[in-house]
């Protein structure tokens, strides 16, 4: 390092030149590709290059941006102090374009045309099928999956850094069945594969509690009628919705399951994908004593927290991609911290094998949320998980931190 | 008996353009790996578009040569490629000499069938009701394959089992190339022979005038179910070769898009030419990859095509190719053909 420590430079590189000859000749172009995040210094040994594939554009780019956004934050704040081991890291960014279809063709430019040492990236599980194989098993190169989701991704080289079926439930449903003194469970659901695993994990931990699920029922993504699904509820004397229906199904959904009362009456609901992004998002009377459960929440009492929180509205003032943990941010910053610990303990030696083992069983002292440490030969981590509670003030809804479980075990693989 | 063989002399005057045009796309073709040597990534682009430009071709049989509306030619395209797909996930099964015969056999029967539906009922069908019978049958097929659990449901199947030959791999990289090349180059031969046949010609004239064709006696509606099928059959290879070498098949691999897609290769090219189709899935392939990190044109290509089509049909029916090739070649060489044949 040389003290060249001012702020990185976002570069665009190619531009019209570059595509235009691409396009013209078939085979020169090629310089134009995503975007990269250059160091202001060099290494000998040269740059530690990442690469993020995440959807930037298309139906889940709000997710994609606050991703994008933590991994500028986070390897900026390493290459501050030094980069890893004096070396800088660079980033690469791929759009993933909320299309599996599309993005198997572009995270392959990370591998072939970029030859990043690491991927870290995808949001949806559909997202994760499709970019694993061109990454960790043609491409041979360390994959980082951030998102919470279903649990059951035992690829080797694939490590995975947001919470669980088990670490989401474990706490939450014992806590909704004998602190809240809820029993009668049910699970409205969108139809595809992360609300159903979730769900069979759900139900064990339910019925291991004494608790008892009345329904579990599949609806495709987009429906927009409830009532069958509501008086269900209603005959079947439900206290406590465990919901997983998802935009754009979810806003009908709520809106009738309130205007059946079943809050008024003392019913709960809890969704476990519910962040500080999703209170704006529907109506503050709806979310009033929703009960979600997450690796952090903002309101969470931790001062490395707040003095990350603090730096990212620095870095990206008035940004409307918030760090928060059901965007896979959480994740992502786990991911690049992991890989940090891992890279230092390797002594800078960047084959995927040695920092894979190195991964395995890396161990980070601070992160938003808390610490996290990986489970040695299970890909997974353990990590703090927060129980939280929808408030409303002046119209406002805001989470407040009911309850806390250190270093939960994520039980996968 | 002196028979002399008397070519037409404007044929023989005429600059070949069309052919000028395939042996140039063939040249390139052959040349690129080896220009291309260390840069993989453009290597499987360009493995892409000639896998893409089968399925192009697939289209362009119906359209240009048959005059059948086909919006469902991902139908084919990806039910072979999630055949091969499942046949790697459960059988463990993915030898070359079994896989791609397969998956054109199943394009083959799917399209047959729907044709069987859709063409060969008691009533002549119109244009219309073919195109929107295939394009349910597309969007059906997208919808139940995006909840059925066994093939993946919405993710889709992913790690798929690599092609191979005896104990060979096929990744990307040269030999998935080679392959793709030669796959593009027998569908096309088999293709050019069959328009420049006497049952092309039946083709040509059916497109021209249907009603005419019937009422000299031809079955013109089983001369359409059999074109449609060979188009299943192609659509099926590409949609094979694409799920291997993609390592990845998604709901979104059968559906409408991808349809439309084969549709706009074909009207960008040229349809009615073969060699149209490859050029246009180029075209489209080539500079949606050079767009992809452009911020502000990215969000508006999609809108950019869809004009530049719009102004293509308007404007340039004949596609890229007829700024080429005049529409006296691209019609016309059947006549020429059968003529010349006939006098010989």
């Amino acid at each position: 390092m040389n003290g060249t420590k001012d702020a990185l430079k976002t570069l665009r590189r190619g531009f019209l030149s570059g595509a235009g000859a691409l396009t013209a000749a078939g085979w020169i172009g090629g310089a134009a590709s995503g975007w990269l995040l250059r160091p202001g210094w060099a290494h000998a040994a040269g740059p530690i290059k990442m690469g993020i594939a995440t959807d930037i554009t298309g139906a889940i780019a709000p997710s994609g941006n606050a991703d994008w956004q933590v991994a500028q934050f986070t390897v900026e704040q390493i290459n501050k102090e030094g980069g890893i081991l004096g070396r800088p890291i660079e980033l690469y960014l791929e759009d993933t374009a909320s299309d599996p279809k599309i993005a198997v063709g572009n995270v392959r430019r990370l591998i072939q045309e970029r030859r990043v040492d690491v991927v870290l990236g995808g949001i949806t599980s559909a997202m994760r099928q499709a970019i694993k194989d061109p990454i960790v098993n043609r491409g041979r190169t360390l994959y980082i999956y951030p998102q919470l989701y279903e649990g059951q991704e035992c690829t080797k080289n694939l490590f995975c850094t947001g919470p669980t079926p088990a670490q989401q439930c474990d706490k939450l449903i014992p806590y909704l069945i004998k602190t809240v003194g809820k029993k009668r469970f049910a699970m409205p659901s969108a139809n595809y594969v992360w609300p159903q695993l979730l769900n069979k994990y759900a139900r064990k931990v339910i019925e291991a509690n004494g608790g008892e699920v009345v329904f579990e029922e599949y609806y495709p993504l987009d429906q927009p009628e409830y009532s069958a699904t509501i008086s269900k509820i209603k005959d079947g004397k439900v206290d406590c919705v465990f919901n997983t229906v998802i935009p754009p199904g979810l806003q009908p959904f709520m809106k009738q399951l309130f205007e059946s009362g079943f809050q008024k009456n003392g019913g709960v609901l809890t969704c476990v994908y519910f962040d500080e992004n999703t209170l704006n998002y529907l109506p503050a009377p709806e979310m009033e004593g929703l009960y979600s459960c997450l690796d952090y929440f903002q309101a969470v009492d931790d001062p490395f927290g707040k003095k990350l929180q603090e730096a990212y509205s620095k870095r990206f003032p008035g940004t409307k991609y918030l760090f928060t943990a059901g965007a896979a941010a959480t994740g992502m910053y786990r991911g690049i911290k992991f890989y940090e610990v891992a890279v230092k303990e390797t002594k800078g030696d960047l084959h995927r094998d040695a920092v894979a083992a190195a991964m395995d069983h890396a161990v980070i002292e601070n992160g938003p949320g808390g610490g996290a440490a990986m489970v040695p030969g299970h890909m997974h981590c353990r990590m703090n998980m927060y129980t939280a509670l929808c408030r409303i003030n002046n119209e406002k809804p805001y989470y407040e931190v009911v309850d806390k479980a250190d270093m939960v075990d994520p039980r996968e693989c | 008996m002196l028979k002399i063989r008397k070519p037409l002399a404007s044929c023989r005057r005429t600059f070949r353009a069309l052919l000028a045009v395939e042996l140039l796309v063939l040249a390139v073709l052959v040349v690129t790996p080896f220009l291309l040597q260390d840069r993989l990534d453009l290597i499987t682009l360009a493995t892409n578009i000639m896998i893409l430009s089968i399925f192009g071709i697939s289209f362009d049989m119906c359209w240009g040569f048959s005059g059948i509306m086909s919006f469902g030619q991902a139908l084919f395209f990806g039910v072979s490629g999630y055949v091969v797909a499942l046949i790697g996930r459960d059988l463990n099964f993915s030898a070359i000499w079994g896989v791609l015969p397969l998956a054109m056999l199943t394009g083959l029967i799917l399209a047959f069938v729907l044709a069987v539906f859709l063409l060969l009922g008691r009533k002549m069908p119109g244009a219309i009701f073919v195109a929107l019978g295939t394009l349910t049958g597309s969007y059906a097929a997208e919808r139940l394959v995006s909840g059925w659990q066994y093939v993946g449901a919405g993710n889709g199947l992913s790690s798929i089992k690599l092609l191979q030959l005896g104990s060979f791999e096929f990744v990307e990289g040269f030999e998935f190339y080679t392959l793709a090349l030669l796959s593009l180059l027998i569908v096309y031969l088999v293709c050019r022979f069959i328009v420049r046949s006497q049952f092309g010609l039946v083709l040509a004239g059916m497109r021209e005038n249907e009603e005419r064709l019937a009422f000299l006696g031809y079955r013109v509606q089983v001369f359409k179910a059999l074109t449609f099928s060979f188009a299943g059959m192609a659509a099926g290879l590409s949609g094979a070769l694409y799920s291997y070498h993609q390592g990845f098949i998604g709901p979104g691999n059968m559906g409408p898009g991808l349809s439309t897609t084969a549709v706009l290769y074909c009207l960008l090219g040229g349809t009615g030419t073969l060699i149209g189709p490859v050029i246009g899935t180029a075209a489209i392939e080539l500079l949606s990859y050079g767009l992809s990190d452009i911020d502000a044109i990215r969000q508006f290509w999609p809108v950019v095509l869809g004009l530049v089509l719009l102004l293509i049909v308007m404007f340039q029916p004949a596609g890229l190719l007829g700024l080429v090739v005049s529409n006296r070649e691209r019609i016309g060489s059947f006549g020429a053909s059968a003529r010349h044949s006939a006098h010989g």
